[in-house]
């Protein structure tokens, strides 16, 4: 509108609806991740094919987001936390979505044959990742009302809180990796390159994990190390 | 001379409704962002503020910039009024132009530019001694400049910390919030009288120069024009600006606009107290900067800092500059 002098220039571009839909765009990729293994159980590989685009459309979205950010997070910014934290963490919660985008890539590579009980594991060990994610959904959520709180005390420490519920279910994904890799080292009769391939999911279904627990992490670094 | 007189408060009322389209508009935007008022509400509100803080705390700031920056008593009524005039249409144009470009720049510091143009020009005529010009007030206007966003700042930072500390983290924020929204209705009167009393000076100061103004007293009719026009800017153009401005800003959530607008109006009426011509504007986004520091908004861009001060440095020699070519001009004329 011309003929206005306003004071809207003083407000900021603010990065924090994006982080969370960043954020957002990871839990979904996991249960689209959930629902490509389902599928690779039953043998609808088409089915399979499909879930790998659709993850890889959601990890180039939120590649946007995380460009978005990047792009107007300058210095001349007066944001409630620390510039360079926000930033890390938003690096270590994009690392959820490429590990997400890494499983979906390395489920389509082979025909697995594997026993009814270690298909088992696997279904417990996404579940327990989905609620993870899901837990560090609601973590993020919490920034929102940090924000119009403008962090009080109280605040702070309920999403402390939440950060070690992430980190408890972090380890309890870990104690379940634990048993995936030693069920599938003592498999008898199974192809040693299918066990290769499936001990690989293991160990990037626990990035995921440990990535979603880092960015807790630093969620807490960031809102802890203002001032 | 009469016709002179006409055209300087036509000027005038010129210079007043666009202070109350654009400055005060800003002001009370906030209001109408967090819907605690409606725009109809704002704009009558607005207008009754902005018209008694104008008549009845318009004074001190109006004798400054009447006789503050040049000795008019020392001269010719005539040139006085030419000189008033021409205050007025150079700031008044800068003002239109800078609007266009919106650039965010202060008609408090476009008419002090203008009137120093005036005395300038005067000098250059050899009507005055260059250390005629009172260079102190010039001093301490600028200084007011300077000091009254930063003031603000500190203030609102102030403000805000102790809402901070005693109220959101004691009670529910949404409750917090509602009950804001009203007190905030409070402050953005407190901002439209601060406002009228300050601004009104930028319209009324030449006109009372021009009126040969010598004494302490002015006309009252002189401050009711001021802030009738400024009303009759709100209603017909200010509406639109509050809109815009209303919508976004949000972020201002009422505890923030309430902090950011009682240190604006509290730093504003103090000027006027002392008769410093400063920017409400600036003061408002110095104030908006200091609830950020208090960690109270998401993001606060720093960069119009850089922007405004940019305006200072640009609005003082353009307005003079502007200033002294018309009346140039207009002595050759008339």
């Amino acid at each position: 509108m011309k003929f206005v002098r306003s004071v809207t220039d003083v407000f900021g571009y603010s990065p924090f609806g994006a982080l969370k839909q960043h954020a957002e765009l990871c839990g979904k990729a996991i249960g689209l991740l959930q629902k490509q293994f389902e599928a690779y159980r039953r043998g609808e590989f088409d089915k399979v094919e499909k879930f790998r685009e659709k993850i890889d459309e959601l990890e180039y979205k939120a590649d946007l987001i995380k460009e978005e950010i990047r792009t107007n997070l300058t210095r001349s910014l007066l944001l409630p936390v620390d510039r360079h934290d926000l930033l890390h963490f938003l690096e270590v919660q994009d690392e959820i979505i490429n590990y997400c985008e890494h499983v979906g890539h390395m489920v389509t590579f082979r025909c697995v044959k594997a026993p009814e009980n270690i298909w088992r594991e696997f279904d417990i060990l996404l579940a327990k990742i989905m609620e993870t994610v899901n837990k560090y959904e609601e973590l993020v959520d919490h920034i929102s009302r940090l924000i119009a709180s403008s962090f009080t005390k109280k605040e702070v420490e309920d999403a402390m809180y939440h950060v070690k519920e992430v980190e408890e279910l972090e380890h309890e994904c870990d104690l379940i990796q634990i048993g995936l890799y030693t069920l599938l080292f003592n498999a008898e009769g199974m192809d040693p390159l299918d066990i290769h391939l499936m001990v690989t999911w293991v160990s990037h279904l626990g990035e995921i994990a440990n990535y979603t627990a880092r960015a807790a992490d630093r969620f807490r670094i960031m809102v802890l190390g203002r001032g | 001379m009469d016709l002179l007189l006409a055209l300087t408060i036509i000027a005038g009322l010129y210079m007043a409704w666009n202070i109350g389209a654009n400055d005060a508009a800003n002001s009370m935007a906030t209001s109408y962002g967090s819907k605690a008022l409606t725009l109809k509400q704002i704009v009558i509100v607005a207008s009754i503020l902005e018209f008694c803080g104008a008549v009845f705390f318009g004074k001190n700031v109006t004798h400054t910039i009447a006789k503050g920056i040049v000795p008019i008593d020392i001269l010719d009524e005539h040139l006085v009024a030419l000189g008033a005039l021409a205050a007025l249409l150079s700031a008044g144009f800068w003002i239109t132009l800078a609007t266009y470009y919106q650039l965010p720049i202060s008609t408090s510091h476009s008419i002090v530019g203008a009137m120093l143009g005036f005395g300038l020009a005067a000098v250059s005529q050899n009507y005055l001694h260059i250390s005629d010009i009172h260079w102190n007030v010039m001093g301490k206007i600028v200084l007011s400049w300077i000091i009254s966003p930063i003031f603000g700042a500190l203030l609102a930072f102030l403000i805000f910390t102790l809402i901070r500390m005693f109220i959101l983290a004691k009670f529910e924020i949404d409750r917090v919030e509602h009950i804001f929204k009203y007190l905030q209705v409070g402050t953005a009167c407190y901002v439209a009288f601060a406002h009228g009393s300050n601004d009104v000076a930028n319209a009324t100061g030449p006109i009372a120069a021009a009126l040969g103004y010598m004494g302490q007293q002015m006309p009252v009719w002189v401050l009711l024009i001021g802030g009738l026009g400024i009303s009759i800017g709100i209603a017909t153009w200010g509406y639109r600006v509050i809109e815009m401005v209303g919508t976004k800003i949000t972020e201002l959530t009422p505890t923030r606009g309430f902090s950011a607008e009682f240190a604006t109006a509290t730093t504003v009426l103090l000027a006027s107290y002392f008769g410093m011509p400063i920017s409400t504007t600036h003061t408002l986004v110095g104030s908006v900067i200091g609830v950020g520091l208090a960690g109270g908004l998401a993001s606060v861009n720093l960069k119009i800092v850089r922007r405004i001060i940019a305006s200072w440095l640009l609005t003082v020699p353009v307005a003079a500059g502007l200033a002294i070519a018309i009346y140039t001009v207009m002595v050759i004329f008339l």
